[in-house]
């Protein structure tokens, strides 16, 4: 190999990828860290560099990207994602600029990072990218299939969906899944739906970007998110919805409300900024719970 | 049948002319004015950019007043943005208060799609042949109405008359806007050239040049700001803007690779979003020794917030100042005049500092 160890930042696309770029790696026999998971300090780090108006994960990505490039490692990995469904969907323009956005604010040199570029046809993720990666690590082309074969993309998320209890609310977590599985940014919202006794329900990381109906929306994470409320919308296990929405992320900001207003399951969006509270997060989820209690002791009408 | 769309500087002059070849028309949309961002706030989602809630202020306005049947155009590949996935988010906002709203998305990512989409939403008798001529009086207007806000912004600077530029810009926009073929568009242009020739001309060298780049729709959205900046260039003060619309209808990918090419050091050259027009341009101007850039944008430009750090990056390698100004809901053109004199002060007091250095 000619690069030795590689670093993946524990952000936006390792969530993305359901922990697939970790596990790819381990299995070209590439030393792999995995930065820590996002907190306080990684995010002020994160904060430091980035600029105010960026949206809060990016936020916590720059952190990650700082960690990292502090390591003994030869390399930062972030992958440029280009599109979806044969160019008919795209990420968002600051989640596709992400290694030029790290390099312009001196973060991290081009040289370190390795920068493979990633489309999605209509099945799935092309190959090329992981042919580029591999090449630019020393693999060989048959290495490279083997670990793709051997991993799963999209298979491992953290968490997995819970079935409800008698009576105890089930509530399905929307969000991009970098907002949803990493709790220092959601503000430990799944614990905390757990303490006040609801089961937890997930969108399947399978085919991300994908939309089984196809929505005509250009952004690829905002058309999982309304073909994932569609399907929920139809389940009448679903008692309520929390939307976990990002500080300033425009592509769910576009159709946030637009879901609220055509969603017959009660929706709550949870807007995750830097200066929220503990308290105030608790609160919310707290009124929604026991507005979804008081649904069901009224037959399923609000009051 | 009449249609309305929002303004897009006066780009909507260009898709009147679309729909006339088509034998339709457009209403001209209402002034962007204090009561109509108002409204345009109170109906967008707080994290929708600046220039989408002006666009929703501009709509709502018109569906007030009657207006049934609206028309936009969207790019529909990697340089778009928000404006390719709208018509849904439309219906849902003016549906309701208006029963015979209808949405309809012209433009495509080739002259395919564009007829597909053309129509889709006025029928499938529309040719081949008409689709073309429809865009050709599109893109026409579209480059000849840049022609002019660039060369009135230059001659804001170069001409000590700034009435006559004015009155000239007036006329022009309003001698487009009635031109039915590509002859008559052919004539106004000659026409324009004609009369910047008679324009008495400024002699001393300006106090600074500034590149302006950024979001194009803030800078042909709203009046307020060019006409701030406009001030500006009647005080000594040359003005470039490189971008116009042109920019935002797709671009292939033979048109992009030198661009791409430009701004390797910067950007990755597998992605086709619209800033690399921002970057190339602000390459541009640093390659030509321009005093300074300043950057406009709308705040949540997703496009220009990726671009932001890049074109600070771009300024810093160049050595020239750049100064970014977010557009937003809380704008205060006070607040715009002092940081642009302050940044203009700079400029000149670098400029002459280097002059006493030589």
């Amino acid at each position: 190999m000619s690069t030795s160890s590689v670093g993946v930042p524990r952000s936006i696309l390792h969530y993305e990828f359901g922990g697939f770029l970790a596990s790819f790696l381990a299995r070209l026999d590439v030393p792999v860290t995995l930065s820590p998971a996002t907190d306080r300090r990684i995010f002020q780090a994160g904060k430091h560099w980035m600029l105010d108006e960026i949206c809060l994960p990016v936020k916590a990505f720059a952190g990650h990207v700082s960690w990292l490039v502090q390591q003994d490692i030869d390399a930062v990995l972030i992958p440029v994602i280009v599109s979806h469904e044969n160019g008919r969907v795209f990420p968002c323009h600051v989640r596709t600029r992400l290694a030029d956005i790290v390099v312009a604010l001196g973060l991290c040199s081009r040289e370190r990072l390795l920068t493979p570029t990633f489309h999605f046809d209509d099945v799935g993720l092309s190959d090329d990218g992981l042919y580029e990666l591999g090449a630019t690590l020393g693999a060989s082309v048959e290495a490279v299939a083997r670990a793709r074969d051997e991993c799963s993309l999209f298979l491992s998320p953290e968490h997995v969906s819970e079935t409800s209890q008698t009576g105890s609310p089930t509530i399905a977590l929307l969000g991009h899944p970098y907002v949803v599985e990493d709790p220092w940014l959601n503000g430990d919202v799944i614990e905390r739906l757990r303490r006040l006794g609801c089961a937890v329900r997930f969108a399947p990381l399978g085919e991300i970007g994908y939309s089984p109906s196809w929505t005509g929306l250009h952004f690829d994470l905002a058309a999982r998110t309304m073909t994932t409320v569609r399907q929920w919308d139809n389940d009448e296990s679903i008692d309520g919805i929390v939307f976990l929405l990002p500080f300033n992320c425009g592509p769910d900001g576009d159709i946030a409300r637009h879901m609220a207003q055509n969603t017959r399951t009660p929706m709550m969006t949870l807007v995750l900024d830097e200066l929220r509270s503990d308290g105030g997060i608790c609160t919310r989820l707290e009124a929604f719970v026991d507005l979804l209690a008081h649904r069901q002791l009224a037959g399923g009408v609000l009051p | 049948m009449r249609y309305f769309t929002f303004s897009w500087g006066k780009n909507y002059i260009a898709v009147r002319a679309l729909l006339r070849v088509l034998g339709h028309d457009l209403a001209t949309p209402p002034e962007i004015t204090a009561s109509v961002i108002e409204r345009g706030i109170s109906a967008a989602h707080p994290f929708l950019c600046f220039s989408g809630k002006l666009v929703l202020g501009q709509l709502q306005a018109q569906v007030d007043r009657g207006e049934q049947h609206m028309t936009f155009m969207s790019s529909l590949g990697p340089e778009a943005c928000r404006c390719a996935d709208t018509s849904e988010y439309l219906e849902s906002l003016f549906g309701t208060m208006c029963p015979a709203f209808s949405a309809h998305r012209i433009g495509g990512d080739g002259i395919g799609t564009a007829l597909d989409n053309l129509q889709s939403h006025f029928g499938p008798r529309i040719t081949r042949t008409q689709c073309m001529r429809a865009y050709a009086m599109f893109f026409g207007k579209v480059d000849l109405l840049d022609k002019i806000e660039r060369h009135c912004l230059a001659l804001f600077y170069h001409c000590p008359d700034p009435e006559r530029v004015r009155a000239l810009q007036a006329e022009a926009i309003r001698r487009v806007d009635h031109a039915h073929g590509m002859l008559s568009l052919w004539r106004v242009s000659r026409w324009f050239d004609r009369v910047v020739a008679t324009l008495p001309k400024r002699t001393s060298p300006p106090l600074a040049r500034i590149g302006i780049v950024g979001g194009e729709h803030i800078l042909s959205e709203l009046d307020s700001i060019l006409m701030r900046l406009k001030l500006l260039a009647e005080q000594g003060v040359l003005l470039d803007w490189r971008g116009g619309f042109r920019c935002l209808a797709r671009s292939n990918e033979a048109r992009l690779a030198p661009l791409k090419e430009q701004c390797g050091a910067y950007l990755s050259p597998d992605v086709s979003t619209s800033e690399i027009f921002s970057c190339a341009h602000a390459l541009d101007f640093a390659a030509e020794r321009y005093d300074g850039l300043l950057h406009i944008y709308a705040f949540g430009c997703m496009p220009q917030t990726a671009a932001k750090p890049i074109l600070q990056r771009i300024a810093k390698d160049a050595g020239i100042p750049m100064m970014s100004l977010a557009i937003g809901d809380r704008f205060a053109e006070e607040g715009l005049d002092n940081r642009v004199e302050a940044f203009v002060d700079l400029l000149h007091s670098r400029r002459t500092s280097r002059k006493v250095a030589v």
